[in-house]
């Protein structure tokens, strides 16, 4: 069962797991594999930026004082939408840099066992080919409208092979692809693609307009549910045991277009009305197609949720909580 | 002009502080400071040593160093002193609006896979020697810091690529010291000792090699007139490039070593090559001189002989 904020229980367990980032898109999702399956053995903590500043060394150690994590999965970190990021390349850098500094060193300090972070496919060398794998991170500088946080991002792999070499400390990290699901940043500026789909097709509905999707909806995209990467990443917390990446994706088989995509919302939400694809709208990059095989490897028989069903899940949840969702 | 100089104690930082001394300006102020003064690793030292001062430029050679052994087992130590050192420093130019801040990165960064000659657009392309692992991508991350404090707040921070230098002041130490100083001092001691000049290796690598002095020139031009935030290597042409033996012959010949070279080939000769191009600094400066190795390495040598009970053996 996860442990109330406030006084942690010392109770006898194999396993105490702090996740930082507890509140965000993966976090909730882990809370919720976790609540379906508790085992007596562990206890997971979800954190989050009220319960501490992860920037600030101090308070990160007081954080590590008071719930003796055993494990820790590092969600934390500043993010943003595109715009944010061009702007504040800067601050992304720093701030981030900060915080995985002082939630890995505080994790060597403090005999944490296995430390995994949360990387990204939008880290990856701009110019590459595809698809993308493990191997591939960084082999070239990243785009330049996040340098900034996928240079800060990379180096946690940086900084995990060195507490390996150093300390054989087992901290490693997982690269998901598109993620989606409840709890998601549904704004339209700052968010991602599905939950930007999600709220204009929700008030495309509630105001009888038509849904204006940006570009020509051919991109494709491998999309993850948040369920599906929570599942994944507590496996990866238990058993992975190397300390080099793995991405966590559907294959490129289940690769979709952004108009199959949003022919799934729009069906997810009943939605009636005309769709446009306005084609004065960048596309963006047609493909940045991941390679899921070292996934595959360690678990050929994993099922990802249905795209269909993943995707109804979430619309419903947003409908039902398009008031306190964020946006 | 008021220019701090961290790591100012150290081999290129007294070879500027000797360029100084000989050509004074009456509108240039040089301050130089090293670890006494202020850990770096510390923000608020750093921030008081900023404030002392304030400068109006910086040049940045302060690091947590070391000699591959030390840097290749405490990777992490190199890493993150580094990156505080660095954060701390390049911060505080931000704060105290710093006109210019330029600070040395090293060959040691560009990627282990690389196709030689390498050049200022390489660095990024591909994963450091793991040896050098946590030292140099904290090197890396000064230049990602240099565009990302251009970007959000338009400073003007950039930083140089210098190629093995040598010169008085070094590090001689025989296990930690570069090539060249490890091998001035070795033919000092052969000489002393009546013993011969033991190299590791045959001899045979190629590498480029330049006079700290001539470092500090070029360091004090890119302080005040190279106007990039990318990087620039600061380095003598491949045709310069010598071999190991070549290197140990002129330094036998500056220290006037008569006595045999032994060359132990049981000893791995390291990479073969490590060539930068210095194009980049050829098109700013096509006419700069640079200093005759006879003439580096004779007044290298000199200098280790005349002090060597207080240089770093």
């Amino acid at each position: 069962m996860a442990a109330q904020n406030g006084e942690a229980k010392r109770t006898k367990v194999t396993m105490r797991v702090l996740v930082t980032g507890g509140t965000g898109l993966v976090g909730q999702a882990i809370r919720r594999v976790v609540e379906e399956q508790p085992s007596e053995d562990e206890e997971w903590i979800f954190v989050s930026s009220k319960d501490a500043d992860l920037t600030d060394t101090t308070a990160t150690q007081a954080l590590f004082d008071k719930h003796q994590p055993t494990h820790v999965i590092h969600l934390a970190a500043m993010v943003g939408g595109l715009f944010k990021n061009l702007k504040y390349n800067l601050d992304f850098l720093r701030n981030n840099i900060r915080i995985n500094d002082n939630v890995l060193h505080l994790a060597y300090e403090n005999g944490v066992r296995k430390c995994v972070s949360c990387l990204s496919t939008c880290i990856f060398p701009d110019k590459t080919t595809y698809p993308i794998d493990e191997t591939m991170v960084h082999n070239g500088p990243p785009h330049e409208s996040n340098f900034g946080y996928s240079h800060a991002k990379r180096m946690i792999d940086v900084q995990n092979r060195a507490y390996y070499v150093q300390h054989g400390c087992t901290f490693t990290s997982v690269i998901p692809t598109n993620v989606f699901g409840p709890h998601d940043n549904f704004s339209l500026e700052d968010g991602h693609v599905v939950p930007g789909l999600m709220h204009k097709v929700y008030m495309a509905k509630r105001d009888n307009k038509p849904l204006t999707v940006w570009g020509t909806g051919s991109p494709r995209r491998q999309f993850i549910y948040s369920y599906d990467l929570a599942r994944l990443m507590v496996w990866v917390l238990k058993d992975y045991q190397e300390v080099d990446p793995i991405i966590l994706s559907v294959g490129e088989e289940d690769e979709i277009s952004i108009k199959e995509c949003a022919e799934l919302v729009v069906e997810a939400m009943d939605f009636k009305g005309e769709v446009i694809y306005d084609t004065t709208k960048s596309d963006g990059q047609f493909k940045k197609t991941a390679s899921n095989a070292k996934l595959r490897k360690y678990q050929p028989d994993f099922k990802f949720t249905p795209i269909k069903q993943a995707l109804k899940e979430t619309c419903d949840w947003f409908a039902e909580n398009y008031d306190i969702a964020r946006k | 002009m008021k220019v701090l100089v961290t790591g100012g104690s150290g081999l290129i930082g007294q070879a500027i502080r000797m360029e100084v001394e000989e050509n004074p300006k009456t509108d240039e102020e040089w301050v130089f400071v090293g670890s006494k003064e202020a850990d770096l690793r510390d923000a608020k030292q750093t921030k008081a040593l900023f404030e002392k001062h304030r400068p109006t430029h910086v040049i940045h050679l302060a690091a947590e160093m070391g000699g591959m052994f030390r840097i290749s087992t405490h990777t992490v130590e190199f890493l993150r002193n580094n990156l505080l050192i660095n954060d701390n420093v390049l911060y505080n130019c931000y704060a105290m609006d710093v006109k210019k801040c330029v600070t040395a990165l090293t060959s040691a960064i560009f990627p282990c896979d690389s196709v030689f000659p390498v050049d200022e657009s390489n660095v990024h392309d591909g994963p450091p020697h793991e040896s050098v692992s946590g030292y140099s991508w904290s090197k890396r991350m000064v230049d990602v810091q240099n565009l990302a404090y251009n970007k959000q707040h338009g400073c003007k921070f950039t930083s140089v690529v210098p190629i093995n230098c040598f010169g008085p002041y070094d590090n001689f130490n025989l296990k930690d010291g570069n090539v060249m100083p490890a091998l001035i001092h070795k033919a000092y001691l052969a000489k002393k000792n009546g013993e011969a000049l033991p190299v590791w290796g045959t001899g045979s690598s190629r590498r480029q090699f330049m006079y700290s002095r001539d470092l500090a020139r070029l360091m004090m031009w890119t302080v005040k007139e190279y106007d990039e935030i990318d990087p620039i290597i600061l380095a003598v042409g491949p045709e310069d490039e010598i071999s190991i033996k070549e290197a140990t012959e002129l330094v036998a010949e500056a220290m006037d070593f008569q006595g045999e070279i032994a060359y132990d080939t049981t000893k791995s000769d390291g990479q073969f090559r490590k060539t930068c191009s210095n194009e980049k600094l050829r098109k700013y400066l096509p006419d700069f001189e640079f200093t005759p190795m006879k003439e580096a390495l004779k007044a290298t040598c000199d200098w280790l002989s005349q002090h060597y009970e207080e240089a770093r053996t």
